[in-house]
């Protein structure tokens, strides 16, 4: 590979979205050569530039906003869909009706998932198995998900506020492949659980089980358990860093 | 009640919709017409989410609402430059990324840079190192190949590096 090479393939190279092959052919080029491995350090000095970059979330006039007009434009069409239908049951009358039920989305028991959530936290110490990615980056962390999981998880890292991001690994809980997100306090760890959520209300939740903490709640379609043997205070931080 | 999974589907992704929107637009009142129309939209096109990315299905929804919009007032339409016809500045090698990272004011700099940036390039930008969006997620939301992407990525990376450059060395030289 050359250096022309490398320079093509500089940005999928920092955004680590080239295929293994390229990956490795640029690493080995990368050690013999100086001037390439500044452009690659230039190039994530840049992305640590643009991040600082502000993040507008949506403020509270958007959500009100937004679901009145959701519901609003709703209601129009149902009234529409209710006027076809009744066409409809005129044009069979005689003909038989099938009601199907609809199917209430089923909570899974969250005390069961505590215990697994906590069990896994526990298990992930001792069989000193807390990491399959380990890095600091949440752009090295959370792109390391993509083909191992129907899903990408939010990684956030809470290194300013004293909470550096560890790493991460797959897990299988509740069912299903989830992401787990490993978090350091000083000596304490923090194991967060993520997968999509199937609650159909987000509930915020502290639970104790044989001196771990959970915490809980769903943000953006996911389901979140973070655990640890950290001060209830100090995880409760953590959790409201996390859900900003 | 919204369509069933409308409100778990869609709806987390508000925040992403916004800020997307908002860098689209560079105004706050603006980006909420914007994400008002296409949740809108999206409501109504909902039957065609396939269970794949609810984020950038909802982000190429905002995408086309702000140019539908934009479509109809004619005076925006300057904001949107033709990527051939842009000239290329490759970044003067004086100055590197990390000796303008600390430099304070640069870091306040990036934001204005980046909205200067024409929207083309602003947008790779904001969904890839803002959103986090992955190459193929943001080929989803432009409606471009992967390669095209790549590409425009480079090209803004260097505009903005070049900005940053010209904003940090007008700084040195005011008194």
């Amino acid at each position: 590979m050359t250096c022309e090479d490398v320079d093509r393939h500089l940005d999928p190279y920092v955004d680590r979205e080239c295929d293994q092959e390229a990956a490795m052919a640029i690493r080995e080029h990368l050690s013999g050569c100086a001037a390439c491995r500044q452009r690659v350090a230039d190039r994530q000095a840049l992305g640590r530039l643009v991040r600082t970059a502000p993040y507008y979330p949506a403020p509270d006039s958007v959500r009100a906003r937004v679901s009145t007009a959701v519901r609003r434009s709703l209601s129009t069409r149902r009234m529409l869909t209710w006027a076809a239908a009744a066409t409809l049951l005129l044009a069979v009358s005689g003909g038989l009706l099938i009601v199907r039920s609809t199917g209430s989305v089923r909570l899974s028991s969250a005390d069961a998932i505590v215990d697994e959530v906590v069990a896994d936290h526990v298990r992930s110490l001792m069989a000193d198995h807390l990491f399959d990615i380990r890095s600091a980056d949440q752009h090295t962390v959370k792109p390391w998900f993509l083909g191992k999981l129907d899903f990408s998880p939010p990684v956030t890292d809470l290194a300013s506020i004293g909470f550096p991001l560890a790493g991460g690994r797959l897990e299988y809980l509740a069912g299903r492949p989830v992401a787990a997100l490993v978090y350091q306090r000083q000596k304490h760890t923090i194991n967060v659980f993520v997968w999509p959520a199937v609650e159909t209300t987000s509930s915020n939740a502290l639970r104790t089980v044989h001196g771990f903490h959970v915490e809980h709640w769903t943000r953006d379609g996911m389901s979140l358990w973070a655990v640890s043997d950290l001060n209830v205070a100090e995880l409760n931080e953590f959790a409201r860093a996390l859900q900003r | 009640m919204s369509p069933r999974g409308f409100d778990e589907k869609v709806l987390p992704h508000l925040d992403a919709a916004f800020n997307y929107a908002r860098w689209l637009t560079r105004n706050d009142g603006e980006a909420e017409d914007v994400v008002q129309d296409a949740c809108v939209r999206a409501m109504r096109f909902f039957p065609s989410l396939r269970d794949d990315d609810a984020r950038a299905w909802l982000l190429a929804i905002v995408r086309n609402a702000w140019y539908s919009r934009l479509s109809r007032r004619t005076s925006a339409a300057a904001d949107i430059v033709p990527l051939n016809s842009a000239v290329d500045v490759r970044a003067d090698e004086s100055l590197d990324p990390e000796a303008l990272m600390l430099q304070q004011h640069a870091v306040r700099d990036v934001r204005d840079a980046l909205a200067q940036l024409p929207v083309d390039f602003r947008e790779v930008i904001v969904l890839r190192e803002i959103e986090g969006c992955s190459y193929k997620e943001i080929a989803a939301v432009v409606k471009v190949p992967i390669g095209t992407v790549m590409s425009r990525l480079a090209r803004a990376r260097e505009r903005l590096l070049a900005a940053l450059k010209r904003s940090a060395l007008r700084m040195e030289e005011a008194p």
